[in-house]
């Protein structure tokens, strides 16, 4: 009875020594995000650019409200960062001297990437720390097995 | 007793039962309205590219076939096309209406309005502009009265257009969005209508596209009194939605 209770404390002992864990030593990390970044080029239609133009531009969750507004620069152009967390159609409205036009640009769920150069994700933490407990615990109920 | 009590259990829970199934069946639905707009050239006048100070007593309109669709993705007038949407809705009446009723004050012109609309962005109209079968602008699509007024000389004018033209238009454009109908609220959309584009406007400099395109009113004095005006309607971009695009086809 001692040699199988050595045994399970031994196996125990390997489990928790063998999860993964944060290794505190000389390493680095770098984490990054991918932006986007949309820009306009606002013309009328004679193609002359509509240099000051107005411009307001509407988040998908809000429709009804502006989410950034500003201007034209003397080129027509208008530049500006999306928030890639709100995924959906951004309109971008352009407007001077009694004329105007609206742009809609859709921005997928999956534009946003983020990630980093190291680590696990939390569907692999549980997979590895699953199939490690089913072995030692496989391995241990194999020797606590009742002999014939 | 006893059944007395199970009788009126069951019946309250059959209430109960129906009244759930009708909450959970009631549709979000608000109502929808349908504006017309002369904008401040047609409510305060304006002066022409040629000149003329323009007022108008009437501008009579006839509109039909007026509806409101929620596209995805948004359609783009510039392409034209078939306007689709995953929900229409509209106006089955044919309208006649005076985009200069009200004086200089007035706000645009409530042409109807649908009280169930399903609630949702509105993010495109289509109407057209007919022949009105009766009334002030009977037999004509649009009708315009006013007086011009230049170096001295005043013209009371009638014109009486009789092209008909359909309007696919995108998103509205403007201070403010709209269209944008929530459940048991109130949503519009307008259909606007530039004058400038027929006549010029002085205020606009000359060599703008609006001025280069526009007739001015020079070409209207001689025909100016109860004259029948053959426009190109499809070229002059009356109709628009605010400063947005319509697609237009005329005949």
């Amino acid at each position: 009875m001692d040699m199988k209770w050595n045994l399970i404390i031994l196996f125990v002992l390997l489990l928790v020594l063998g999860l993964p864990a944060t290794a505190y030593a000389h390493g680095a990390r770098i984490d990054y995000t991918v932006n986007m970044t949309i820009d306009i080029v606002a013309n009328y239609d004679t193609g002359e650019p509509m240099g000051g133009a107005q411009v307001v531009v509407y988040a998908p969750d809000d429709p009804s409200n502006p989410w950034l507004t500003g201007a034209c620069d003397d080129e027509g152009r208008f530049s500006f960062t999306p928030d890639t967390s709100k995924p959906g159609s951004w309109t971008i409205q352009a407007r001077q001297s009694g004329h105007g036009d609206i742009v809609h640009i859709p921005i997928g769920a999956d534009t946003a990437v983020t990630g980093s150069t190291g680590g696990y994700t939390v569907l692999q933490i549980v997979l590895m720390a699953v199939c490690g407990i089913w072995g030692f615990a496989g391995t241990a109920l194999y020797f606590l097995r009742r002999r014939a | 007793m006893g059944k007395r009590i199970s009788i009126l259990t069951v019946s309250v829970l059959c209430l109960f039962i129906i009244a759930l199934i009708g909450c959970a069946g009631a549709r979000a639905v608000g109502t929808l309205q349908f504006h017309a707009n002369g904008e401040d050239f047609v409510r305060e006048g304006f002066v022409s590219k040629d000149g003329w100070s323009i007022n108008f007593d009437h501008v009579y309109i006839t509109l039909a076939d007026i509806t409101a669709y929620q596209t995805d993705p948004p359609y783009d007038p510039h392409s034209g096309g078939e306007l689709k949407g995953k929900v229409n809705v509209g106006l089955n009446e044919v309208y006649t209406v005076d985009l200069a009723e009200g004086g200089t004050d007035a706000p645009p012109i409530l042409v109807g309005e649908v009280q169930d609309a399903p609630a949702g962005h509105y993010n495109a109209i289509s109407w057209k502009m007919v022949k009105a079968s009766s009334g002030p602008a009977s037999g004509y699509s649009l009708v315009i009265v006013g007086t011009a007024e230049k170096d001295g000389r005043s013209i009371d004018f009638t014109m009486n257009v009789d092209k008909e033209c359909g309007y696919s238009c995108g998103e509205y454009v403007g201070d403010e969005r709209k269209g944008i109908l929530e459940k048991g609220g109130t949503a519009d959309l307008e259909m606007t209508f530039h004058f400038d584009h027929i006549f010029g406007d002085a205020e606009t400099p000359m060599d703008d596209e609006l001025n280069l395109a526009a007739l001015g009113f020079e070409p209207f004095v001689d025909i100016a009194e109860g004259g029948k005006l053959d426009l190109n309607m499809g070229e002059l971009h009356l109709g628009h939605v605010g400063e947005g695009h319509c697609y237009c086809e005329c005949h």
